[in-house]
């Protein structure tokens, strides 16, 4: 998929681990390491907002599209 | 009074699932009595020393022309039971899955294919016990069946139930991906 989701080099970046992603956002550590090996088919709303809310970021910087 | 629920433990889905589990046991067993009686058919007609060997069942048969004929039958009905048995085995695992409240198990898809082709299968049966029957003896030849638009109609109706268990089970995987 050409959509691609930068959720490794954001955490590396905020010197964050998965787990205390996880514990920020509510969402399960085994959801988020699918969305960081880029298995997720859909992105809902809410988790971007919780996950730009806890990296400090743009929905531009965790998501690019490469053709 | 309650409505039964549909899915799930302890609901319709439940019921008939314990229910096709005795029809189940109860085909297989008719099948192996059908198997053995063509095995010993076969074994009887060619060995007149056998007990019932000297069959006389249609007027102006010789024995193994009568043999001829029940083993035709015979293996007509294991034919239809296997047929019957393997729908009823496909709707048990896909009513165990019903049961289990998971309706849209990948599975299905296939035990609903499964269940189409063997109802299509029981209708050819029919057709061909029709056709080959032309071969038997004009006393002992089978009815000419009627062409069941019911039964037809039902298998296109479980074809589209497939398709519509496949696209179920495409959107579960889906929403189990979606973050």
């Amino acid at each position: 998929m050409p959509v691609r989701l930068h959720l490794d080099r954001l955490l590396v970046q905020r010197r964050m681990s998965l787990a205390e992603l996880a514990d920020r956002t509510g969402v399960s550590a085994a959801n988020l390491a699918i969305l960081k090996a880029g298995d997720a088919r859909a992105l809902r709303f809410s988790t971007l907002d919780a996950l730009c809310r806890e990296l400090a970021c743009q929905p531009a910087d965790l998501l690019t599209w490469e053709p | 009074m309650p409505i039964m629920r549909t899915l799930g433990p302890g609901s319709l889905s439940s019921f008939m699932k314990a229910v096709l589990d005795v029809v189940w046991g109860l085909l297989l067993v008719v099948l192996a009595i059908l198997g053995a009686s063509l095995l010993y058919g076969v074994l009887a007609a060619f060995n007149p020393a056998m007990p019932f060997a000297r069959l006389v069942l249609f007027e102006g048969l010789d024995p193994l022309q009568a043999w001829a004929v029940v083993l035709a039958r015979l293996g007509t009905a294991v034919l239809f039971v296997g047929g019957v048995l393997t729908i009823v085995s496909s709707l048990r695992k896909l009513f165990a899955t019903l049961k289990a409240g998971d309706p849209f198990h990948p599975d299905n898809v296939t035990r609903l294919r499964v269940v189409a082709v063997g109802l299509a299968w029981l209708e050819l049966v029919r057709y061909a016990v029709w056709t080959l029957g032309a071969l038997l003896p004009p006393q002992a030849a089978p009815d000419r069946p009627n062409l069941s638009l019911t039964a037809w109609f039902s298998i296109l109706v479980v074809v589209v139930l497939a398709e519509v268990f496949r696209e179920g089970a495409r959107l579960r995987r889906e929403s189990e991906l979606t973050i």
